[in-house]
């Protein structure tokens, strides 16, 4: 490689303040209130499914939408509000698009020299940046090349590049990988990873596919229906969902039914096909009351034969399916039915079985509400994405 | 903050005072849109709206003293308008339904068989799209009319003469000329069409006759859109009804409409209520389009169908297919090309004198004689201003259509695009020099009629809805995400255009310069009516070279001007493949 590494003269990240962002189209309500803070150099990623708002929040970041209300403040400096609006190449930051928004008359290298016009380098200079940028992602190689003489996951890294060449202090990424296949989604993953926290940015990434969020995040917000609905280190949205939804959005094997024997700090115990189950569940609830619990993937297991538990539930396998490193079943029990419940042996279709949970891989929420465990969501006053989060 | 390489703050941070102007500008977000659509409204809508109003209430425009009346509409029912009134309907009918089966033949020959030559028959079909209505039939005149070329060489076709200077030969003329709007509307259908409909006939246990009927059926969105666009285009047809048609004494009713507007003393009212019998007969053939589709389902297209194999022709249908395809080529283009080509050359056709020699003579005469090479000078200076307004103008049309949730705004621009290109062109010039003629502009101090000024704006509102539409296809095709990426990489509002759109917009926006080009350098209608007085255009000095009997120098400046365009667009596509850059000559261009 030559020249410096991007990394050597990296500016810091915008510090990002969202308060009430509204957006509309037409009658439609995109963006419902949203409020958030991003800490300078932090790696937040945007997490919700289809039509939650999250990519109109990252365009409005980028400042190729406008807000409707609320205002939108890098540090101290108004970016956008209802009524005022800088436009996207005033804000200092880059984008990497799901469909790459790779100039196609343009090579790789003239995609990658366009965004260091704004730095004003004289022509050698930014030359030689963008070369280095392209060697930083392995396609120097390539540089002549026009994008469509590119594989997908080439013109991804283009994208990459591009985004990353001018030392923006915000960077956005729009479901960057959602377009490429398993593999090298995974390879692609590390790289952005890797030169998104060397550029020492701020990040903002939007996705709807939770192991893609929980791989990447310093914190993730959860959106629904335009509206954050839970903020926080990857942990903590994983082990305290503060909502069903976030919950079954972040990773369900099944749910089932049943009703509250007995509650203690954190935990209660619910009756489930006759079975005491203990699961988590952050607030207080009542003897008897009708309980959901929410099971994730890596919480089950299937008893083995020689084994004897009081708590495991029995059920009848409906399905296995061969992982490689061993079977997963689909379980149909009392009380409801649990998908991808491990087991290094092959269970067959029919057999009777039972299923070992564990107690901190259970959430319960009351069946009239779904927002039991709310309290575990960030106090008042305390900006939770400014926790630094520990790595799993 | 600073940019260790060079020692200078990023641009745009940390906030400059440039930054506070973008934030106080922005609070003007609509300006643009709305300075656009006062334009539109002035050059497409008010003109238009006016001259239709002045139908019903004369009054309101000093045109006469009633208030409301239908007195128009009813003299437009009566006598010689009666009578273009329906002769337009007949010529309509008749030019649809040939030029609709031609265009069907034509269509499936060149899509679904191996029929030698197929692109020079697809380009045949453009040069006949671009070749204006009045040339076609002012070549067929110079051919069959008396002292013309087929008499001086001595063939005397008086009964095929007579029968073509009627309704017979304005048909023949409009058909051909409606021949590349049906080729277009039905080989693109037939091209999307998947081979599995075909099969699936055959392996049920029907023959080709059972598939060729379903094959029709399957086709019938575009087949009946062949025949609203060909009804439409013949109704509203000026070039036909200027020459061929009045020459024949066959009135028809964008003519009695001219003539109306020309009359003295002028009689917009009645002009207006003509343009409204126009302008329902095409509403007609939409709302028949639109009855016939209503209730069934055309989806035919998906990404699993399979396209289908051409046909092999036995030796006997391929030369029967080249022979039908050289016919249209010499009805169409040939017999005029030839007539405007061999009257050019011939010693004073038309004049009363008895021997005529093939001579060089004529072109000569154009290029020294300042009356007709003025016109050729003044048009193709009108063309190029009028292209280049017209492809700004469209660009950012095509924009606002193709725009994500630009919701009403949209929509409105795009029914009025529509509208107007469905408005007959003569009704669009009357409507320019009723509004622009009424005392309210002279009051305000606007003196547009008879200026060159008007004349390009006139030009202008021709062009702009077919070239919007013309480019909505390419525009739509862009994703935003391109210009966004632009913007968000730090380039300004233009800056990104030029540099992220533009060079993939750039071949689509040199066709487009082109065909108005084209197109305004041989105008008629437009023309017509609001050429500045002592400044005729081209289309204008050949009617009146023709009038005068210079049939020689009339049809020597229309080879002139064909050839001139024809030098043009050449120019600019080569202008465009030495000087662009080479990425922007990779796009859209076939390896």
């Amino acid at each position: 490689m030559t020249g410096a590494p991007i990394s050597a003269e990296a500016q810091a990240g915008h510090t990002v303040e969202i308060r009430g962002a509204v957006k509309r189209y037409g009658k439609t309500s995109v963006l419902a209130g949203v409020d958030l803070d991003i800490p300078a150099g932090r790696f937040l990623v945007l997490l919700g499914p289809s039509g939650s708002g999250k990519t109109t929040l990252a365009r409005c970041l980028a400042g190729v939408e406008r807000l409707d209300g609320g205002s939108i403040r890098f540090g101290s400096r108004l970016v956008s509000d209802g009524r005022h609006h800088l436009p996207p190449e005033r804000r200092n930051l880059a984008m990497v698009f799901q469909d790459y928004a790779l100039w196609p008359h343009l090579t790789a290298l003239g995609n990658v020299s366009y965004a260091l016009r704004r730095r004003r380098l004289p022509g050698e200079v930014a030359q030689r940046r963008a070369k280095d940028a392209l060697e930083e992602v392995g396609l120097a190689v390539f540089a002549n090349r026009y994008p469509h003489e590119l594989s997908g996951g080439q013109q991804q890294r283009v994208a990459l590049a591009r985004a990353v060449v001018a030392r923006p202090g915000l960077l956005l990424f729009d479901e960057p990988l959602s377009n490429l296949d398993a593999d090298l989604r995974e390879r692609l993953r590390v790289q952005i990873a890797t030169i998104a926290r060397d550029s020492e940015a701020t990040v903002v990434y939007i996705t709807h596919d939770q192991s893609e969020a929980f791989a990447l995040a310093d914190d993730i917000a959860v959106l629904d229906n335009g509206a954050v609905v839970q903020i926080g280190p990857p942990e903590q949205i994983y082990r305290q969902p503060a909502t069903l939804f976030v919950a079954r959005f972040t990773g369900s094997a099944g749910e089932l039914l049943g009703r509250v024997l007995g509650f203690e700090t954190g935990y209660a115990t619910i009756d489930v096909a006759g079975r005491p189950l203990r699961v988590r569940c952050a607030s207080q609830v009542v003897v008897g009351t009708a309980m959901r619990v929410l099971v994730r993937p890596a919480a089950t297991r299937v008893l083995a034969e020689r084994e004897v538990s009081d708590t495991a539930i029995p059920g009848t396998v409906v399905d296995v399916a061969y992982r490689g490193r061993g079977y997963e079943h689909v379980v149909a029990c009392a009380g409801g039915s649990l998908a991808a419940v491990f087991d290094s042996t092959r269970r067959p279709r029919g057999s009777e079985v039972s299923v070992l949970l564990d107690p901190d891989g259970c959430v319960a929420y009351s069946e009239s509400f779904d927002t039991d465990i709310v309290s575990i969501t960030t106090p008042k006053g305390v900006e939770p994405a400014r926790a630094r989060a520990v790595p799993a | 903050m600073v940019d260790t390489l060079t020692g200078t703050p990023p641009v745009g941070w940390p906030e400059s005072r440039k930054d506070r102007v973008w934030l106080a500008l922005s609070r003007f977000r609509g300006a643009p849109l709305a300075a656009f659509w006062v334009l539109i409204v002035v050059i497409l809508g008010l003109p238009v709206l006016l001259f239709l109003a002045v139908a019903f209430s004369p009054r309101l425009f000093a045109q006469g003293p009633e208030w409301f009346t239908l007195s128009g509409f009813s003299q437009a029912f009566t006598g010689t308008l009666l009578q273009g009134v329906v002769d337009s309907l007949f010529v309509g009918v008749m030019s649809a339904l040939a030029a609709t089966a031609v265009g069907f033949a034509i269509a499936w020959l060149v899509i679904r068989t191996d029929l030698p030559g197929r692109r020079v028959w697809t380009g045949v079909m453009f040069a006949l799209l671009l070749a204006p209505s009045y040339l076609v039939a002012l070549g067929w005149e110079r051919l069959l009319e008396p002292s013309g070329v087929l008499d001086v060489a001595g063939f005397h076709l008086d009964g095929f003469r007579s029968l073509f200077y009627g309704p017979f030969g304005v048909i023949v003329v409009l058909s051909a000329k409606g021949v590349p709007f049906a080729f277009l509307a039905i080989s693109g259908a037939l091209r999307g069409l998947g081979e599995e409909f075909e099969s699936a006939v055959r392996v049920h246990g029907g023959g080709p006759i059972a598939a060729a009927r379903i094959l029709v059926g399957l086709l019938a969105p575009a087949i009946w859109s062949a025949l609203a666009i060909v009804f439409a285009e013949s109704v509203s047809d000026f070039g036909v009804a200027a020459t061929l048609a009045n020459d024949a004494h066959f009135p028809v009713a964008t003519y009695t409409l001219y003539n109306a507007v020309q009359a003295f003393p002028i009689q917009f009212p009645i002009a207006a209520a003509v343009g409204w019998i126009l302008m329902g007969f095409v509403v007609l053939a939409l709302f028949a389009q639109n009855r016939a589709l209503r209730t069934r389902s055309y989806r035919v297209l998906s990404g699993r169908s399979r396209p289908a194999r051409r046909l092999r022709l036995s030796p006997a249908a391929r030369v029967t297919g080249l022979a039908a395809m050289v016919l249209v080529t010499v009805v169409g283009i040939g017999v005029p090309a030839f007539g405007a080509v061999s009257a050019s050359l011939i010693n004073g056709l038309g004049s009363l004198i008895t021997s005529h020699g093939l001579t060089l003579a004529n072109y000569g005469r154009v290029l020294s004689s300042a009356s007709l090479r003025d016109p050729l000078v003044y048009s193709s200076q009108l063309a190029v201003v009028t292209a280049t307004i017209t492809v700004v103008l469209a660009a950012v049309s095509a924009r606002v259509l193709s725009r994500r949730g630009s919701g009403v705004s949209a929509r409105v621009l795009d029914m009025s695009l529509l509208a107007a290109v469905a408005l007959p062109g003569i009704v669009f010039a009357a409507g320019y020099i009723f509004t622009f003629n009424l005392p309210l502009f002279s009051q305000l101090g606007i003196q547009l009629y008879g200026t060159t000024i008007l004349l390009v704006v006139g030009y202008i509102a021709t062009a702009l809805p077919a070239t919007s539409r013309v480019l909505l296809g390419s525009v739509s095709q862009v994703q935003e995400s391109l210009a966004e990426a632009g913007r968000v990489h730090g380039g300004g509002p233009l800056a990104a255009w030029r540099r992220t759109v533009l060079p993939v917009l750039a071949r689509p926006l040199v066709a487009a310069w082109v065909l108005v080009f084209a197109a305004t350098l041989l105008e008629l209608p437009m023309s017509q009516l609001l050429y500045p007085p002592g400044s005729p255009t081209v289309s204008v000095a050949i009617e009146h070279a023709l009038m005068n009997y210079d049939f020689s120098g009339g049809t020597a400046m229309e080879v002139i001007a064909v050839l001139g365009a024809l030098v043009v667009v050449g120019l600019a596509w080569g202008v465009f493949r030495l000087l662009a850059p080479p990425g922007w000559r990779r796009l859209g261009s076939v390896p």
